[in-house]
């Protein structure tokens, strides 16, 4: 093969990879005309290209593809999905023809024209014929100058991958070898003659070493680009949405591992669309959002890179793996019924466990995931699977890095120096600073980051190092970021610097203790172990077992809303910061200090008639002359919280960090960036409640209709009435809508209790005696008034 | 036949490792401790740009190390890949080996026997021939347990 053929090649392949990505976002906006031109630019080049060689195939489709394209960009006509199909299936049979060359085969006979014909059909919108003119409205020179001439420059040749490897090792101890020369030299002293040359030598080392790894490293993203059109097409094909996040595409790996876990990566996405996520109308049903969705992160740790691939669908199901594994002898039904959702899940490792019986054109193709495992196995990898039913499945993939060259980051605990891969680190925060709030809640140590609160680990504890002289309170924090996402605090004594380690893998016995990816050499010589985070992490239960906490894009407002507590805030007569559930405050009152009667044993306070318990009082003489309240109603009984200065209502979205030593305190929170007792309801009520008689709850009828028992009920349950049933001729009060209170003559209530006629229009008539159905307040204070009315004059006509 | 042996004191016994096996006998330098693992794992040291696993062959035998004086020299031996240093009692001399390694009678004891290829004769009078690979791994678990 010539070498300009070669180039041809090696040119268009290159434009491959990259155009996939960009044609599946432009079918998601067709309106981005960056994403169009892009597209364009590359069946422009592939034709212009073709007419230097024969190869009349290649520019046929090329040039059909590129019409199509033009007209796009004239805005003769929408880009469609079916478009957008008939372009891919465009490159993808270039993409064939391309290795074809490649292989320096013949190019097959083939005929195309039901390509070109799908390309055509989806209409012009303005113009039938357009596509037909297409060659005069390709713009003169659509492709800007610059791009062509730097592709032209690429060169490439072959090289057995031994001879890099060679080189590659040879380097690394060179590096090694410099570090060792570099710190004999410092403890030589200055030597001017010397240190010249020697700060040549390690520049240019330092390049020649940057170039060796780019030699065989490539970035994850060659792989990563072409997932979103894999996953374009298998959702399409089976009728499912899903979309895709990719994080961590600039993960360096060494080619062949690329190529390695090319197909383990396609089989795992798969299977997600296929098996594990569910079709919209499901997900819709299960209150899930109508697309699923994959996100496939890669982290260097060390001398592994994980991948992690999630998916928010069902999750595997545990029976079904069972009864397979038993129906192909795998395990007996004994043996099963003693296995656990853990064991049972990882079956699907084993041997034999193939998905062969449901070949279909999507799961057909892939390898089983015993032979996935068993090659990552082989060259010292792994696979993982953790799932969680109706969450998602997560597996993550080990990939070794047999020697690599990583950015590090080397700290001290114990009078012991330790590395970390930089990759994990999201940031360092000093000992000295106050934002940390270290706090101790049981065994686990928590550091606030980022107004979150993170689980925070000791190095010396996780290694049983010597004690240090640093108190908990001042270690230097590192926060760490696994591939999972989750995020968790390392405390250690010191940082020392930051630079490039050259991770060589441990000894057996040393790396089966889990804790360590490898070992480096320091500039003085000293070995230094390189941590692993990620089993760290996951031997202290760190690790979300599935997706449920990995950052998703556009989803993180739901689930915080979701853990979202509304809270009353407050400053107490003590000073104290303080929050309740917004739930329970029924009401702020103001009220002169003579409504409370302070001569029994325990304070009370007379409000719209009743007797309520009081607390939070200061000690010693009332403050002033009216007091401020929070009324307090756990749905039976009443409570009067004096506060001395009420804040405001919030919605918190912080961590509740349960505190034990106050039995008053259910949590502490961040609010703002201040701490928040939460107080605990349950316990106020329990010691300073008092009780209702049960019977002493008023019954209150309500209308007969849906909307009264879902909305309405609930409504009056929390204003401290039962709800009187059909046969029941008790009650105390009566609520109708008024429309149905107009057709009774003489509305019938028992014992002559109050009616309340709601009505469904927001403004009244004039002088009207009802309220308005969504009128909670007028509702509520309708109900109490005629609850007090009874308590008081004991019912009224 | 006339196999060079390396000979070694390992807890007061002579023992000899095959000379093809050792690398170099080197100054062992500062140990880096590595936590968590097994006692026998001394921990680390560099030479030149390699890292050594610093091996305690008293404890990898199921012995204690304490009784013992350690030579301030190592046996650097490459097993599988990794390059371990062997911490000794003492590093003797190399010496030939003068005829197959053989078991005798009543065995060497059951710590012994289990990281000894067997008897060997040497010009120096007899040794135990050790298996590097079954040393490294250190005690079983079940020894550990017991």
């Amino acid at each position: 093969m010539d070498e300009l053929l070669a180039e041809f090649v090696a040119e268009t392949r290159e434009m491959l990879e990259a155009s996939e990505g960009e044609i599946i976002a432009w079918e998601a906006d067709p309106s981005d005309r960056a994403r169009l031109d892009a597209i364009f630019r590359f069946v422009h080049t592939v034709k212009g290209n073709c007419g230097f060689f024969d190869f009349p195939r290649l520019a046929a489709l090329s040039h059909a593809a590129e019409d199509a394209l033009a007209d796009c960009r004239a805005g003769k006509r929408e880009a469609d999905a079916a478009l957008v199909t008939a372009v891919l299936a465009v490159i993808d049979t270039i993409s064939q023809m391309i290795d074809a060359i490649e292989a320096g085969e013949e190019l097959p006979e083939g005929d195309d024209t039901h390509l070109v014909a799908a390309l055509a059909l989806s209409a012009p919108t303005s113009h039938p014929d357009g596509h037909d003119k297409g060659e005069e409205s390709v713009p003169e020179d659509p492709i800007p100058p610059s791009r062509t001439a730097s592709i032209a420059t690429q060169r490439s040749i072959r090289l057995p991958v031994d001879l890099l490897d060679r080189v590659m090792s040879g380097v690394s101890d060179m590096v090694l070898a410099r570090n060792d020369l570099a710190h004999r030299l410092r403890e030589a002293g200055n030597q001017p003659t010397i240190d010249g040359p020697f700060e040549r030598l390690t520049s240019i080392l330092s390049d020649v070493r940057d170039a060796i790894t780019r030699m065989r490293m490539q970035r994850i993203e060659t792989l990563f680009n072409a997932l979103p059109r894999l996953v374009r097409d298998l959702s399409g094909e089976l009728g499912k949405q899903v979309t895709v996040d990719l994080a961590g595409g600039d993960v360096e790996l060494d080619r062949e591992m690329i190529e390695m876990i090319r197909d383990p990566i396609t089989h795992i996405i798969r299977n997600a669309i296929d098996h594990g996520i569910e079709s919209p109308a499901e997900r819709v049903e299960q209150g899930k959002r109508e697309s699923g969705h994959i996100t496939i992160a890669a982290r260097q740790s060390g001398n592994t890179i994980s991948i992690v691939i999630g998916d928010d669908g069902a999750g595997l199901n545990e029976d079904r793996i069972a009864k397979k594994a038993v129906s192909s002898g795998m395990i007996t039904a004994s043996q099963r019924a003693n296995m656990d959702r853990e064991a049972i899940l990882q079956l699907i490792f084993r041997p034999g466990f193939s998905t062969a019986e449901e070949v279909s054109t999507v799961s057909g193709r892939g390898v089983g995931l015993d032979v996935v495992r068993e090659n990552l196995e082989r060259v010292g990898g792994g696979i993982k699977v953790s799932s969680t039913p109706g969450i998602g499945t997560l597996f993550t993939l080990q990939v070794p890095l047999t020697l690599s060259i990583i950015a590090g980051l080397t700290i001290e605990s114990g009078d012991q120096r330790f590395a970390v891969p930089q990759s994990y680190i999201e940031e360092i925060i000093h000992a000295s600073s106050n934002a940390l709030d270290f706090t101790r809640v049981g065994e686990r140590s928590l550091v606030t980051f980022r107004g979150k609160r993170v689980p925070c680990l000791m190095l010396g504890d996780v290694l049983g190092l010597a004690e240090s002289e640093i108190s908990e309170r001042e270690r230097t924090m590192v926060m760490l970021r696994l591939a999972s996402g989750d995020l968790f605090a390392l405390g250690v004594d010191r940082i020392h610097s930051h630079g490039d380690l050259v991770v060589k893998p441990v000894a057996p016995i040393v790396a089966k203790s889990g804790l360590y990816a490898g070992s480096t050499l320091l500039d003085d010589g000293k070995p230094v172990l390189l941590l692993d985070v990620t089993e760290m992490a996951s031997r202290h239960d760190l690790i979300s077992p599935a997706q449920a906490q990995a950052p998703i894009a556009g989803e993180e407002s739901d689930t915080t809303n979701v853990n979202a507590v509304r809270v009353m805030l407050f400053t107490g007569h003590d000073g104290r910061r303080c929050a309740v559930r917004l739930e329970l405050v029924r009401r702020i009152e103001t009220a002169a200090a003579s409504v409370l009667d302070l001569s029994g044993a325990k304070p009370r306070a007379v409000i719209d008639g009743a007797i309520v318990p009081v607390v939070g009082l200061p000690e010693g003489p009332l403050p002033a002359e009216k007091l401020r309240f929070l009324r307090l109603f756990d749905g039976a009984s009443e409570l009067l919280l004096a506060v001395r200065e009420i804040d405001d209502a919030v919605e918190c979205y912080n961590t509740l960090q349960p505190a034990s030593d106050d039995p008053m305190v259910e949590a502490i929170t961040l609010v703002g960036d201040r701490p928040v007792a939460l107080l605990d309801a349950h316990a106020l009520f329990a010691k300073h409640g008092e009780a209702p008689e049960a019977t002493n709850l008023p019954w209150c009828r309500l209308p007969d209709s849906e909307w009264a028992r879902s909305f309405l009920a609930p409504l009056v349950r929390s204003a401290g009435y039962e709800i009187a049933n059909g046969t029941d001729r008790r009650e105390d009060v009566a609520i109708w809508f008024d429309h149905e209170f107009q057709k009774v003559d003489e509305p019938v209530t028992a014992g002559d209790a109050p009616i309340i006629r709601l009505r469904d229009i927001p403004d009244a008539p004039e002088g009207a005696d009802t309220i308005y159905r969504y009128d909670r307040e007028a509702l509520l204070a309708a109900l109490t008034e005629a609850r007090s009315g009874r308590a008081v004059a004991g019912g009224r006509t | 036949m006339n196999e060079l042996l390396v000979m070694a004191t390992i807890a007061g016994r002579r023992c000899a490792f095959r000379a093809d096996d050792v690398q170099s006998v080197i100054d062992l330098g500062s140990v880096t401790p590595v936590p968590h693992t097994p006692d026998f794992v001394a921990g680390m040291t560099a030479l030149r740009s390699q890292t050594l696993t610093v091996i305690d062959t008293r404890r990898a035998i199921g012995l204690g190390s304490s009784e013992w004086t350690s030579d301030h020299r190592a046996v650097v031996v490459l097993i599988a890949g990794f390059s371990y240093a062997l911490l000794v009692d003492e590093i003797e001399d190399v010496t030939t080996g003068l005829a197959q390694t053989g078991t005798i009678p009543g065995g060497f004891g059951a710590q012994w026997a289990r990281v000894a290829t067997g008897m060997i004769e040497t010009r120096t009078g007899p040794a135990l021939l050790i298996d590097l690979p079954i040393l490294i791994a250190g005690p079983d678990r079940s020894e550990v347990a017991a």
